[in-house]
């Protein structure tokens, strides 16, 4: 059974559609992220599972009874917030303990349920602590800690790794999605940085202006976006708009794109037909003999790869490569293989 | 280094000011407090010439200054917690609500505080007249003070309303808080230091207030203030207008420390930024 369903939520905030008729099934025990840029209306939708906004029409289902109505005090779901929001004035011990005391929980409960998340978290040392005297990956423990004591149907992430340095975030990040599998919670995590969602989520949906644009593992979302939007969005892409050729062989179709033509495998459709495409920059071939060609306008050298800008006729993509005898200025041939003409969705 | 010596010149400008500024006239009124009436203090005297607590155990057993102190210390309180309570809805929503006309509505909120009190006072007295609200004149006193500082109140509460976060309210109410645990975890810590603070304000200004505790509470009702008047103007006993004035502003001293004392200890939970 899914822990959550979203059926057709809307929202409005005074004329501005911040979701429209939006659809989810969020799977029990599943990390599920929702990635986009701002105002895509991840926050919102993070706001109404939790219950702080009420949407403007659709229903929200958690454990199959409707929660549309019921407001965030009463519902089984448990928000770990950006900003932490740890209560200043009470101890780490405290904080852990809040939730519980407002639930009733009985007092020795509430002493097992604290020293089992103490223990797993490593709060041991801090526990008599306030809040402003816990560095800030320490803060971002209690934060999730006092959420995770709760024991909820739903723990929501809302950009919980955003105040922390990039080092920092790494670790919490894998002990987040460590401690998710230990007590096997169903997660719904909100972040705009791509590479937190692919690191950490068992699917992904990725939003813009309020509605799902696709839903998908992590693996599949970067091999197969349906949209130019999510292809460049996840990872780096470059996407063209090109025109079906005449077919060379019957499992081999051409496409003519600003920058040469392109073979694929793939099923591009019927002769004139006008689509997009895209292709990721680290598939590129560079070959002296190749079909395509273009001059390098910039490089940066990344380490284990070198980042191209490439033009052709003046229009400018990009290419990444483990060569580093390419230099500015150069004019290199290259291959696109054609497994890796990735078709999309006209629409942009 | 240029700098360094201009602000020591600053500084010691500073501590001079203060200086004639706060601690002459307080030690004046003390050595005017010890006058002995035996001997006048006149002009050409550095020092009285002759010093004793006469004049304090005078006006203890021969004035009206216990009734004054009980009245004016039961009345100051009252007046504090009114004023507080008053302003607590008014500065929640200055503070919490977001509306239309939101900023008008906080100058408004101060513009009583513009009008000399001597006149607000005369018309705020003629107006509990009006509405016969002078049949018990201490409740008439408490609420009028309650009313005129009310402005204090409400800029204080506005203010700290302000800084109570939202995360924090929010936080509190997906733990399962309600609205009583929610105003204790969320609010309260940011609320104390203002609750403290417009406490003692409308304390001290009720305490120090005599125009409206003059017009609405004579002949029955005597304030500290009310007497420091009549020892002024009708009798002019200068000692004695001493004597009542420093009864009036050493409380108030230990207040303002206490309260100093309160607001650091408050502190923290207003300093910690990502908590």
């Amino acid at each position: 059974m899914a822990a959550i369903n979203i059926q057709k939520l809307s929202k409005d905030f005074s004329g501005f559609k911040a979701l429209t008729e939006l659809s989810l099934d969020v799977r029990e025990g599943e990390f599920l992220t929702l990635l986009g840029p701002s105002g895509c209306g991840k926050t919102t939708l993070l706001k109404i599972i939790s219950g702080f906004i009420e949407p403007t029409k659709g229903h929200i289902l958690l454990n199959g009874k409707d929660v549309t109505k019921v407001p965030p005090e009463a519902r089984d779901t448990a928000l770990c917030f950006q900003s932490y929001a740890l209560f200043p004035h009470l101890s780490v011990r405290e904080n852990l303990e809040f939730g519980l005391r407002q639930k009733k929980v009985p007092a020795l409960d509430r002493k097992d349920r604290i020293a089992d998340v103490a223990e797993k978290l490593g709060l041991g040392p801090q526990m008599d602590k306030l809040p402003n005297q816990l560095s800030g990956g320490q803060q971002q423990r209690v934060s999730l800690g006092r959420a995770l004591v709760m024991r909820p149907s739903v723990i929501l992430f809302d950009e919980p790794l955003s105040n922390l340095d990039a080092k920092l975030r790494d670790q919490v990040r894998l002990e987040i999605r460590r401690i998710q599998k230990d007590y096997k919670l169903t997660a719904i995590y909100v972040t705009h940085d791509q590479a937190e969602a692919l690191a950490m989520s068992d699917r992904i949906v990725v939003l813009k202006s309020g509605q799902i644009e696709q839903v998908d593992t992590p693996e599949r979302l970067y091999a197969a976006p349906r949209t130019g939007f999510v292809a460049d969005f996840i990872g780096n892409a470059n996407v063209f708009t090109g025109r079906v050729l005449p077919q060379k062989t019957p499992t081999i179709w051409r496409i003519e794109t600003p920058i040469g033509i392109l073979e694929t495998g793939n099923n591009a459709g019927t002769e004139g037909a006008e689509i997009t495409l895209c292709w990721r920059p680290e598939n590129a071939e560079i070959n002296d003999d190749g079909a395509l060609g273009g001059t390098v306008t910039s490089k940066a050298f990344q380490g284990h790869f070198t980042d191209l800008m490439v033009e052709t006729k003046g229009v400018p993509y990009r290419i990444q490569t483990s060569r580093t005898d390419v230099n500015e200025g150069d004019t290199i041939g290259f291959n696109v293989p054609g497994p890796s003409v990735i078709l999309l969705e006209n629409a942009q | 280094m240029n700098r360094l010596r201009l602000n020591n010149i600053l500084m010691a400008l500073v501590i001079a000011l203060a200086f004639i500024w706060l601690f002459i006239p307080f030690v004046m009124a003390v050595l005017w407090s010890l006058v002995d009436p035996s001997q006048p203090w006149t002009a050409d005297k550095l020092l009285p010439p002759a010093m004793s607590f006469y004049r304090w155990v005078n006006m203890w057993q021969n004035s009206s200054l216990q009734p004054a102190l009980l009245t004016s210390y039961t009345l100051a309180p009252s007046a504090a917690i009114l004023s507080l309570l008053l302003a607590f809805p008014t500065s929640f929503a200055l503070g919490r609500i977001a509306f239309p006309g939101r900023e008008v509505a906080k100058t408004l909120c101060l513009l009583p505080l513009v009008v000399p009190p001597f006149i607000t006072a005369v018309f705020f007295t003629a107006l509990l007249y009006r509405l016969g609200l002078t049949a018990w004149r201490p409740g008439a006193i408490i609420f009028a003070h309650a009313v005129v500082f009310l402005p204090f109140s409400i800029r204080i509460l506005t203010v700290s309303f302000e800084t109570v976060r939202q995360d924090h309210i929010d936080a509190a109410r997906d733990l399962g808080a309600g609205h009583w645990a929610r105003f204790k975890a969320a609010y309260l810590p940011a609320l104390r230091p203002g609750i403290y603070a417009s406490l003692l304000i409308v304390f001290i200004q009720s305490i120090e207030e005599f125009a409206i505790a003059f017009i609405v509470g004579s002949p029955d009702v005597v304030t500290i203030p009310v007497l420091l008047y009549s020892a002024l103007g009708q009798d002019y006993v200068r000692p004695n207008a001493a004597v009542l004035s420093l009864i009036l502003v050493i409380p108030n001293v230990f207040l303002m420390l206490f309260l100093e004392r309160l607001l650091k200890s408050a502190n923290p939970t207003l300093a910690s930024g990502k908590g």
